[in-house]
């Protein structure tokens, strides 16, 4: 079976500044693939590449089948795209764009462009410079799924939705992948990925450095818990706990924060010996993440071979 | 240091401009002091250029026409609305474009006082405008003395300074409207609309007696009665420092409004004159014409400017036509057995033919420069839609980007041949109007063979916006037309190579209402536009979109 996506030794440079280096991943049909890494890690530079907008230095692009820069308008008929920072003419309202691209894609279903516009709650009357940035974000995603492309390809779809609209994004993904559709979606938010996407793919410095399964790259994810208590507690008692792998005390003694991975079941039970005040636990974020797994003297691990 | 404030800041993202338009202006100052030593070689010429001037003096004031700095000063009065265009569109992006662009809310975040956050905006502008003033002032002081003119240095700045005024009113005047407008564009329309007004009001006490009191309500009228090229009537001091008091005081009023209203909102307008509320709706626009292709779109938006340019330049068509029929009977006692007059029609208008048609070819020369001037004012959106990012997600859908370049090129030959077939019939109305007899076939030739250069001009943006950005590409397409506008109206006179002289596209259009159009040379022109453009093509669908 042909992949949807397979992107093979894809590298794009902008004169000395290197973009991406060398990658290399698939995405199968009915995936909801989730493409992550921190600013200037090379994900918007991947998708430009996938949309044809840019052409590749090395290595190839193939959507169905079908190359990238080659065949691009036959791929761009079942692709919906929404860009990162998306520019529209600002003098157009939105119900103007809406109507502009469902022409340029042949004519949409009006029914249905019609019932993502009173989802997403939208006043297409106004001027798309006007709008609010979440209410830009909502025209450039409606646009994106009102043709149902059978691949979604969004650069950090969920960037300025408030939470309501967070949550329809969501379920339109859902539904999408129901519907077994596939959805390659980018991110910095591990959170977002973990709770939309089967599958995820870490880029950083312009390589992808790991790839598989969402559960897989949750091994990865590491927070950080801090505990105030009424006494001064043993720091060392709680080191070798499961889940556990750095302690620090704080405030001689009557606090600790503690770097874990995996569940935290441990250090609930024996923090529960002692007088607790408070406990906070922070998830770092994917920034945080890279800086401590993929740091420059631990050079990041091309492991991208070891998940099928 | 160009980043160390706001002043230097915007002073140095001037910097193209203050080159690209001092020069181009000055250029087009020099450009008719050429001419004048070739139409004053008799006196019995000398008193022919000066009657004819003052035939024409609804266009300028006719003073001491038959001298170099004279004659320039006359024949620039009508670019008063070029020389303006670059103040109306800064004055209007000065404020109003950041906010739209959002750049202001980042400018405003640190701690300046929003006051002098816009007044160093504003010095810049002005700064900018004296330097060009300064560099016209040193290109018209540096033609002088290649064509002999009897001006001074000093003479040349003044003159360069009386522009720059006047150019700070009406970036004052954009700068103001756009305080009231909630985009760059409508208050840059607006201001446009004013200056056509203002024109006329100036234009009219030189045409109706008694009429002085309409045309000071003009602020062209004060620049008028500066003439630094002619060092016998001088400057009026008086009337540059009510130029000066008029900027300072519509930009300070523009920076007063700003600093006290919403930044990315408008002063509140009174009651009465404000639009009805508008209700939120979902209604989608199915019916809408202009959204079902690319080149619908770009045809929509093209509209309004292609509406004025017709305004302008049909209008302008047609006044001359109407004109020289009612000069005819004068200019007819003034030739009568005068063999230095037709000279003199030969010179300006191309070739020997009738009166009529020989004073209407030389003023229809302007004809093809302003399409020109047209096409790259549209060139630019093309440039702007790529690097701002607006090309992304029309490419994102199923269109070739071939379709899509020739979509926008198809909008702008559209409004191209509208504004030239607009013009004709407003040429053939006025002439049937005015009884004048012309040769159709003729007129046509000259009004439609303008048509090829508009879109040279938009096949030569199209490539060069390949590599170049926006304001590059701008500035070189405004720097070839100067160079053209150059090289045939003074390259004759400078005895340049037939070499040089063909490097110009004015040398392939040559003066068809006189000798009809010559087909291969405007084929020509017509080769090389679709070589330019398919050459763009190529590079547009090869090249990476937005880097």
């Amino acid at each position: 079976m042909t992949a949807m996506i397979d992107v093979q030794g894809l590298s794009k440079s902008y004169g000395s500044k290197v973009g991406i280096t060398d990658v290399s991943f698939q995405v199968e049909e009915g995936d909801v693939f989730g493409f992550l890494g921190p600013n200037g890690a090379g994900k918007t530079t991947t998708i430009r590449l996938l949309m044809a907008l840019l052409h590749a230095d090395a290595g190839s692009a193939r959507i169905a089948g079908l190359d990238c820069w080659e065949k691009s308008v036959e791929i761009k008929r079942f692709i919906g795209y929404m860009p990162g920072e998306p520019a529209l003419d600002p003098s157009l309202t939105g119900g103007q764009i809406l109507e502009y691209f469902a022409h340029l894609r042949g004519g949409v279903d009006q029914a249905y462009l019609e019932q993502l516009v009173e989802r997403f709650e939208l006043d297409t009357s106004r001027k798309f410079r006007q709008y609010s940035t979440g209410n830009k974000r909502k025209v450039v995603l409606i646009q994106a799924f009102m043709h149902r492309p059978r691949l979604l390809i969004l650069d950090e779809p969920t960037s300025g939705l408030d939470p309501l609209n967070q949550q329809e994004f969501d379920h339109m993904v859902k539904e999408a992948r129901d519907e077994g559709r596939t959805v390659f979606l980018s991110s910095h938010v591990l959170s977002e990925v973990e709770k939309t996407c089967n599958r995820v793919g870490i880029i950083r410095d312009g390589s992808l450095v790991r790839i598989g399964d969402v559960a897989e790259v949750k091994a990865i994810k590491r927070y950080e818990i801090t505990i105030t208590f009424a006494n001064a507690v043993p720091a060392d008692s709680f080191k070798s706990l499961d889940g556990v792998l750095e302690v620090e005390a704080l405030n001689h003694g009557h606090g600790l924060r503690l770097t874990m991975q995996g569940t935290a079941d441990a250090v609930i039970k024996a923090a529960a010996h002692y007088p607790v005040v408070s406990l906070v636990s922070y998830e770092p974020s994917l920034e945080d993440i890279f800086l401590r797994y993929y740091e420059p003297d631990n050079p990041p691990a091309r492991d991208t071979d070891h998940v099928a | 240091m160009w980043l160390s404030s706001v002043f230097l800041k915007s002073l140095r993202d001037y910097r193209i401009a203050i080159l690209g338009w001092g020069i181009g202006m000055g250029l087009v100052v020099v450009s008719p002091m050429a001419s004048v030593a070739a139409l004053v070689t008799t006196p019995a010429a000398r008193q022919q250029l000066a009657a004819i001037a003052a035939s024409f003096a609804w266009n300028a004031d006719a003073v001491a026409v038959t001298t170099i700095g004279g004659y320039a000063t006359f024949k620039i009065g009508i670019f008063i609305f070029l020389i303006t265009v670059w103040p109306i569109l800064a004055g209007s992006r000065m404020l109003r474009g950041e906010e739209e662009r959002g750049s202001l809310d980042v400018l405003l975040s640190v701690p300046r006082p929003r006051l002098r956050v816009a007044l160093e905006k504003l010095a810049a502008m002005w700064t900018a405008l004296l330097a060009m003033g300064v560099l016209i002032g040193l290109i018209a002081f540096a033609g002088g003395r290649q064509f002999g003119a009897d001006f001074g240095l000093g003479d040349a700045l003044l003159f360069g300074l009386d522009l720059a005024l006047i150019s700070a009113v009406f970036g004052g005047v954009a700068l103001l409207i756009s305080q009231f407008t909630e985009e760059r564009g409508p208050a840059a329309g607006a201001t446009a609309g004013l200056l056509l007004i203002f024109i006329v009001l100036d234009m009219v006490h030189r045409i109706a007696p008694n009429t002085e009191w309409i045309s000071r309500l003009s602020p062209i009228y004060y620049y008028n009665l500066s003439k630094g090229l002619i060092p016998s009537y001088g400057v009026n001091a008086g009337a540059m420092v009510l130029l000066a008091v008029l900027a300072i005081g519509l930009g300070g009023i523009a920076v007063w409004l700003f600093n006290w209203r919403d930044v990315g909102g408008t002063v509140p307008l009174p009651r009465w004159l404000r639009l009805p509320e508008r209700q939120a709706s979902r209604v989608l626009p199915v019916a809408d014409w202009s959204l079902r292709s690319v080149y619908a779109r770009s045809l929509r938006t093209i509209t309004m400017p292609t509406f004025w340019w017709t305004l302008g330049i049909a209008g302008f068509a047609g006044w001359m036509v109407y004109a020289v029929q009612l000069l005819e009977t004068k200019l007819s006692t003034l030739l009568s057995g005068n063999a230095a007059f037709t000279q003199l029609i030969k010179n300006i208008g191309g070739g020997d033919a009738s009166l009529n048609a020989g004073f209407l070819s030389a003023m229809f020369v302007f004809l093809p420069l302003f399409l020109m001037a047209f096409a790259v004012t549209q060139v630019n959106g093309w440039s702007a839609d790529e690097q701002d990012g607006r090309l992304e997600l029309v490419l994102a859908t199923p269109q070739p980007r071939l379709s899509v370049l020739l979509g926008r090129f198809a909008a702008l030959a559209t409004a191209t041949i509208a504004i030239s077939v607009i013009t004709l019939l407003v040429c053939a109305a006025s002439a049937a109007a005015s009884g004048l007899q012309l040769n159709g076939g003729n007129l046509a030739a000259a009004i439609l063979g303008m048509i090829p250069l508009g879109l040279l001009v938009a096949g030569l943006g199209y490539l060069a916006a390949g590599w170049l950005r926006t304001a590059a590409d701008t500035g070189l397409l405004s720097f070839l037309l100067a160079f053209w506008f150059f090289v045939s109206f003074i390259g004759p006179e400078l005895n340049l190579p037939n070499a040089t002289l063909r490097l110009s596209p004015f040398y392939y259009y040559g003066s068809p209402l006189l000798n009809g159009l010559q087909l291969t040379s405007i084929l020509g022109v017509i080769v090389v536009a679709a070589l330019a453009l398919a050459l763009g093509a190529l590079r547009f669908v090869r090249k990476d979109i937005g880097v």
